[in-house]
């Protein structure tokens, strides 16, 4: 009963019209996107061609008529999308999913249906949520909504915001009530078109080091009117709209940008084969390939925590309150330190705007806002931290193991609900519980091993946790209480990882497990479970099943499906 | 000594003015920090590019190295510019004749440019795999091939140029040439197009393609077949002396993010009031202290300690960059989208020494390439660990201040230290003396688990067989022997100087070398995987007394490093510009 089965994959298709990266004539290869990065303009040619495929119906909700059905194939088409351009996959995918997000959270049966027409038209909706002065601190947004006779007036600025000025429609963010409460801000659905002109005026776009394709404009209210059907939810629902909504968002973001990485990870690889150094291939030099293995393990890491924190939309969103804190929270810093690792060894052409490796420093330059975008990961950490107690109380001591098909990636999912995602969490870390289940039937074997040493942290995270003082659940934690969390999300990596190989049997690849989790071992310090012998054992599969991945060209991540040789 | 130094560094900061607007300017527009250069040249940077002995003066490469950080604390890219023409002429200095010195010093002097030409498309840091050839013709020589990517190589009128004389592929078929553009005919050279880089955008990154250019005879810088050997040899200075661009990028972007968290409000309180921000900021200025402590012993041990250059330089060129990465990566996510935004925030200052200083740890040999010159010396550093034996009078003068420093020899840099490292053999006897001082709190404990570090590291790297293509394991102990030189770099700058820097916050009770010693050794735990430290007597008060001096500090410009200059302050108002 309500069990989407099927998955059909819209990432193939999207593949095929992405086309071969390398081909020179491709309006969407790497030459094209290279040339609208250096414009500082997002690539015309490729929004065309996205329009014509459809991709926004991937963000429109099924019952209007869109694709959005499963947050997993959502997730798996923006990463194929972010593979080739996060410039294309921010400004022209991301932006108008996180705005509609909100639409179809709490939005009006006439708001959506609006939506759901402009988008699948080609449109786009802004999210006009951010003002330099506040950033993350949403709470502190200073723009303001007073009701009038006809609905409203807005006065005040909004900055740094995706497409604001040829979005067709934005989901306006403003402060309708007194400071501090946490009822004090409202959202609005605004129709660009309907705004008189001397009431708002675009502020000059704001350029950026990377992603510089998209366009970050600013816009000034003054006395601005809005009608009162704009209204989205209920005057004050503005926040409690934004912790639901993005809920979805902020889980989808990790999954999407592995897929850059998975990018400079192939050109880090073509580099290396390509390139002869000291009487060999570059890819012959030890600290080479073992800085690949690591990368590729980070990347195989981050995706089995981000696979399950998107099937836990639909399974377990009572929880996803902190999963998807802490999947943005851990997979934006991987996927940023594999960045900086795999730099050192393209040296001078990780530097250089042109040749044959250029795509590195562009993806490099894309791939910072990953760690403050949409959330900071400290914010992530200051949302996880007032959770831990309870969870340690409820769930890490001997709470139910996760159903299992969490872990079965691709498997059936139920419907997705967007009215059961909880911003205040209330559920169970079934996570942890699986995790200590497995530890509870642990061999002797180095899988097993690892599986209790993760369970033996989570036991000392336990004990910790449970004795933390009240100002540490609060912005004013002290480090060592952040330090608790930061840890707490390469638990949840770890145990995802275990799980997801143990459920996928031989379909992935068993040899490599060991060196993914002694990465996230790594993250948390201390001695390894792995002796360096058996380290450097695991850390040669790893280089040779990524060459053979990169020879084959299939991806690089769980799904190893074929694309394009990028 | 000391004060002569602070002096030339004000008068710098001078002459400098406030360039913040100017410089973001020129990056946008890809555009060559001319006037900047132009300014250094009217202050008289090139002089101290020329030892005394040929007219200029370079008689302290600390004092260069104070230099260059005032430069690189303001524009990155012009002390890559200019800073070029100082590599360029260093091997005329260490392996030149006296009338090649004689007219590299009168250009250097006048303001021209020099460059050095080492890389090839196809070779890197590969340099005995060049195929840039010189071949003999009637009375000179004959260069063919192309150099690139060289810095200066466009803009320079003379460049050092390695060339393969002899048999390709030997340590001794290679010469340097002085190579004078002026001299040439004008059909055998052309320079190539400038690239376009990530960052250091204005710079003249480009190349020089040589096809039957003749030079003169005694063009040659030194023997025939010494090229390979002089140009590791002037590696040692440059290597050592690029820290001091770490130094500045650091620099500056903590008093950018120290800045940022003053101001901002979370919540309705500043960020720099909450215990994370505030860690973050006070972690950021002890690792930054350990590189500033470490670069500037390693510049001064060019006089003191010559003979340990190839040591020496390969420990910092690594360790200073890194250090500065991770700095400038933990002060990114404290601003957030400032450190992304261009033209927002001082100017956008952070997204662009971010991208510049990137080029840094590639330059001039890169991390992994200094990492395998410094595995290659494992045996004799283990050998010298073991003996506990090191040069105390060099070692004095190399960490000192206000002590006097013998002037520089070049002619005893060598290809392979054979007395080890002193900075980190010393480490025993220093944790004794430590121990017996009536010091700080916490510090002796420091100093002794620093050492017994430094035991239990080389005991490991006395494991590591020699082989051309050494293991990832042996690039993770050079890491972390190049941590456990910073941390006894620090205490030995800590216990030479305390006394003399007794008034200045920083030093009180030890804070800045505390901080900087827990820093390094939880890098050098993660580093080689070993437990995390315990904590010492005072730690857990130490993080946020540096995170406050450090915001006071920013707020103010006066020292935020230990061995730093204050800073004059920019213009108010101007943080917010969009």
């Amino acid at each position: 009963v309500n069990t989407l089965s099927a998955r059909p994959a819209t990432a193939v298709p999207l593949d095929r019209v992405l086309g071969d990266p390398w081909h020179t004539d491709n309006p969407l290869g790497y030459a094209a996107v290279l040339a609208a990065d250096e414009r500082g303009e997002m690539l015309a040619e490729g929004e065309r061609l996205l329009t014509r495929f459809g991709l926004n119906a991937e963000f429109v909700p099924g019952e209007y008529d869109g694709r959005f059905v499963r947050a997993d194939r959502l997730a798996d088409t923006l990463r194929a999308l972010w593979r080739r351009d996060p410039c294309l996959g921010l400004g022209y995918g991301l932006s108008s999913l996180i705005a509609s997000m909100n639409v179809w959270t709490c939005g009006a049966e006439s708001q959506r249906r609006w939506v759901a027409r402009l988008l699948l038209n080609g449109g786009r909706v802004a999210a006009a949520f951010h003002e330099l002065d506040h950033g993350n601190d949403l709470g502190s947004a200073e723009c303001f909504a007073h009701p009038s006779s006809t609905g409203w007036l807005v006065t005040g600025r909004k900055e740094v915001v995706a497409n604001l000025h040829r979005a067709e429609a934005m989901v306006l963010f403003a402060r309708t009530g007194s400071k501090g409460g946490s009822r004090g801000h409202t959202q609005f659905l605004v129709e660009r078109a309907s705004l008189p002109a001397g009431r708002v005026s675009d502020l000059p776009r704001i350029h950026s080091s990377g992603m510089r394709g998209v366009q970050l404009d600013g816009m000034r209210f003054e006395d601005c009117p809005v009608p009162a059907q704009a209204l989205l939810g209920q005057v004050g629902q503005g926040m409690e709209i934004v912790l639901r909504s993005y809920l979805v968002t902020r889980s989808v973001v990790p999954a999407v940008i592995i897929g850059p990485l998975d990018t400079a990870l192939r050109l880090t690889l073509d580099y290396a084969l390509d390139r002869q150094l000291y009487r060999g291939a570059v890819a012959d030099i030890p600290y080479v390939r073992t800085v690949i293995a690591r990368a590729f393990a980070d990347l195989l890491a981050a995706d089995a925590l981000s696979s399950v924190t998107v099937r836990g939309l639909h399974l377990v969103p009572e929880t996803m309150a902190v999963y998807a804190p802490a999947a943005k929270y851990l997979v934006s810093g991987m996927v940023v330190d594999a960045f900086s690792a795999l730099r050192s060894v393209l040296g001078t052409q990780a530097y250089l705007r042109g040749g044959r490796f250029a795509m590195f420093q562009k993806l490099a330059r894309d791939i910072p806002p990953a760690t403050f975008g949409h959330i900071s990961r400290s914010a992530c950490l200051v949302t996880i931290l007032p959770q831990l107690p309870r969870l340690a109380r409820t769930s890490w001591g001997r709470g139910d193991p996760a159903n299992e098909a969490i872990f079965d990636l691709g498997g059936p999912l139920p419907v997705l609900r967007l009215d059961r995602l909880d911003p205040a969490a209330r559920g169970d870390d079934v996570l942890a519980g699986t995790l200590n289940a497995l530890a509870g039937s642990a061999d002797a074997t180095l899988e097993g091993r690892y599986a209790a040493r993760f369970a033996e942290t989570l036991g000392a995270l336990r004990a910790h946790c449970l004795a933390l003082a009240p100002r540490d659940l609060t912005i004013n934690a002290s480090p060592a209480a952040f330090a608790l969390a930061d840890r707490y999300t390469v638990v949840l990596a770890a145990a995802s990882a275990l799980a997801v190989w143990r459920r996928a049997g031989d379909r992935l690849p068993r040899e490599v497990l060991l060196g993914v989790l002694d990465r996230l071992d790594g993250r948390l310090g201390g001695q390894p479970v792995l002796s360096p012998v058996e380290r450097e054992e695991t850390e040669g599969k790893l280089f040779a099943l990524a060459l053979e991945r990169f020879r084959d060209g299939t991806s690089l991540d769980l799904s190893a499906r074929p694309i394009f040789p990028c | 000594v000391r004060r002569a130094v602070e002096t030339a560094e004000a008068a710098l900061d001078a002459v400098l003015g406030d360039t913040a607007r100017q410089e973001a300017a020129l990056d946008q527009r890809e555009a060559f920090p001319a006037d900047l250069c132009a300014r250094l040249d009217a202050f008289g940077l090139p002089a101290h590019y020329v030892p005394t002995r040929w007219g200029g003066r370079l008689d302290d490469y600390g004092r260069l190295w104070s230099l260059w950080r005032t430069v690189a604390r303001r524009d990155l890219s012009a002390v890559v510019a200019h800073g070029k023409t100082f590599l360029g002429a260093a091997p005329v200095w260490v392996a030149g004749n006296s009338s090649q010195a004689e007219e590299t010093a009168a250009a250097v002097l006048a303001g021209a440019p020099m460059a050095w030409a080492l890389s090839e498309p196809e070779h890197g840091a590969d340099l005995l795999r060049n195929s840039f050839s010189a071949r003999p013709v009637p009375g000179g020589w004959r260069l063919d091939g192309v150099k690139w990517p060289v810095n200066n190589a466009t803009r320079a009128g003379r460049l050092s140029v390695l060339a393969c004389t002899d048999a390709a592929e030997t340590a001794r078929g290679h010469s340097l040439f002085l190579v004078d553009k002026a001299g040439l005919a004008p059909d055998s050279w052309r320079a190539l197009p400038k690239e376009p880089t990530h960052g250091i955008r204005g710079v003249d990154i480009s190349g020089i393609e040589f096809s039957g250019a003749t030079v003169p005879e005694d063009a040659m810088i030194g023997p025939r077949g010494t090229g390979i050997e002089t140009t590791l040899r002037c590696l040692q200075l440059t290597r050592t002396l690029c820290t001091a661009l770490s130094a500045g990028a650091g620099e500056r972007a903590l008093r950018v993010a120290a800045r940022f968290a003053a101001g901002r409000l979370i919540k309705e309180r500043p960020l720099a009031e909450r215990p994370v921000p505030l860690s973050v900021l006070a972690r950021c200025a002890a690792l930054l202290a350990a590189a500033e402590a470490s670069s500037l012993v390693a510049a001064r041990s060019i006089h003191s300690l010559t003979g340990e250059m190839s040591v020496t330089s390969a420990i910092v060129k690594p360790l200073a960059p890194t250090l500065a990465d991770s700095v400038l990566g933990e002060l990114a996510e404290l601003l957030g989208v400032r450190s992304f935004l261009v033209g927002v925030y001082e100017h956008g200052a952070f997204q662009k020494l971010y991208r510049d200083h990137q080029i840094v740890s590639v330059f001039d040999g890169s991390t992994p390439v200094n990492r395998a010159a410094l595995v290659q010396q494992f045996p004799r550093l283990v050998a010298g660990f073991e003996s506990a034996s090191y040069d105390a009078a060099g070692l004095a003068e190399a960490v000192g201040q206000n002590v006097f420093l013998r002037p520089p020899c070049t002619d005893s840099l060598t290809l392979a230290s054979r007395t080890g490292s002193s900075v980190v053999q010393s480490l025993p006897v220093l944790a004794m003396e430590l121990a017996a001082d009536n010091g700080p709190a916490g510090l002796a404990e420091q100093a002794a688990a620093l050492c017994a570090d430094a035991r239990r590291l080389t005991l490991l790297m006395a494991q590591v067989r020699p082989a051309a293509r050494p293991a990832m394991m042996a690039y993770e102990m050079a890491a972390a022997y190049e941590l456990c030189y910073a941390g006894a770099a620090c205490l030995q700058v800590w216990k030479a100087q305390a006394r003399q820097h007794s008034t200045a916050p920083l030093w009180q009770g030890g804070l800045w070398v505390r901080a900087a010693l827990r820093e390094l050794r939880a890098r050098l735990a993660v580093t080689m995987r070993w437990a995390p430290p315990d904590a010492c007597p005072g730690d857990d008060a130490i993080g946020q007394e540096l995170g406050r001096l450090t915001v006071a500090a920013a707020a103010n410009g006066s020292t935020i490093t230990p061995l730093g200059t204050p800073v004059p302050m920019i213009s108010p108002g101007s943080q917010e510009s969009v």
